[in-house]
């Protein structure tokens, strides 16, 4: 019966894009597949092959794509409306694997939340470890001029050179603050980013 | 953003494109004016009445944030059809919004085209 291979084919289909947006409250994934099934069986107008179905699935999107659309759009909504650097930050790990800007997204806060905690606890524990915390300069050789950076606790100070003294805890306290608010800053803007461009279809 | 097509008449189709999806929203809630339709009607009537022809997945999304947002609300029905349909209808802030926004595009629209007058006569 083609009816029934059609139909069969829609119900895959389906799984998928359930399997797809899974970590959506149950509610919202039943909605959701229920909404697409009655689309498909309204474009298809009575004829349930498995060709017409493939055809008005192919204009819907994949269910990779379908997911990414509706994930984005409820994701970037919640964010919005409590704009907290913490649900902020919850919305681009959610996406974070949704799309290559979602995972740029992502990268970009580990690395901005990271140098903000860095920053905030150098600072932080300087007082209690006055000769090993900081932000410390290192060089393989006293005239070798490739340097690295290296900022918070070292087990030997005695390899580098110490260049802040005391004015690590203010300049940490500021340093890790602007990190900080400007990573929850970019994370809201790559929310409406990636809320425009799912607006779009793309 | 990303331009689909070069040149001068690409660009002009490009910002036609733009200039539809701009009242994208504005549009939904006029065809929703005169009753309740579920997705595919709407689908249908945005690119027949408006000749705006969205990506049809992206408009669960879009009627899914109205419904948060309070402007629309959706309701299963039992239909002749076999199946179930959702139809969306305007909530009362959805009739305002839309009203809203039909007298700031008449505004607009009006403003553009007292611009536009002396392009009319000039043949240069």
């Amino acid at each position: 019966m083609t009816r029934d291979a059609g139909l069969a084919h829609l119900d895959a289909y389906l799984a998928q894009v359930q399997r797809h947006v899974r970590g959506l409250p149950d509610a919202e994934v039943r909605e959701i597949v229920a909404e697409l099934r009655a689309h498909v069986l309204d474009k298809v107008e009575g004829r349930v092959s498995p060709a017409a179905v493939e055809a008005a699935i192919a204009e819907l999107g994949s269910p990779r794509e379908i997911a990414r659309l509706n994930i984005t759009e409820r994701v970037v909504a919640r964010a919005e409306a409590r704009r907290t650097p913490l649900s902020v930050l919850g919305g681009v790990v959610r996406l974070a694997g949704l799309s290559a800007y979602g995972l740029f997204a992502f990268l970009v806060s580990v690395l901005g939340y990271g140098s903000a905690l860095a920053f905030l606890a150098t600072a932080a524990v300087k007082p209690f470890a006055w000769d090993r915390a900081g932000l410390w300069i290192t060089r393989n050789a006293p005239d070798d001029y490739i340097a690295s950076w290296h900022l918070g606790i070292t087990d030997n100070p005695r390899l580098g050179h110490e260049i802040l003294g005391v004015w690590i805890i203010p300049i940490g306290i500021v340093a890790g603050l602007l990190a900080g608010w400007l990573t929850w800053r970019f994370n809201l803007f790559s929310l409406r980013l990636m809320g425009r461009r799912a607006r779009r279809g793309r | 953003m990303g331009r689909d097509q070069d040149g001068p008449a690409g660009d002009l189709a490009g910002w036609e494109t733009q200039l539809r999806k701009g009242a994208l929203s504005l549009a939904v809630l006029a065809i929703l004016w005169s009753g309740r339709l579920y997705g595919l009607e709407i689908l249908k009537r945005l690119d027949a009445e408006a000749g705006l022809a969205i990506p049809e997945g992206t408009i669960y999304p879009l009627l899914n944030r109205m419904k948060a947002e309070g402007l629309v609300a959706s309701e299963w029905v039992e239909a002749d059809a076999g199946h179930p349909r959702k139809y969306y209808s305007l909530t009362p802030e959805g009739r305002r919004r839309a009203r809203d926004m039909a007298a700031g595009w008449r505004a607009f629209a009006a403003g553009l085209s007292g611009l536009l007058a002396p392009l009319d006569g000039d043949p240069r």
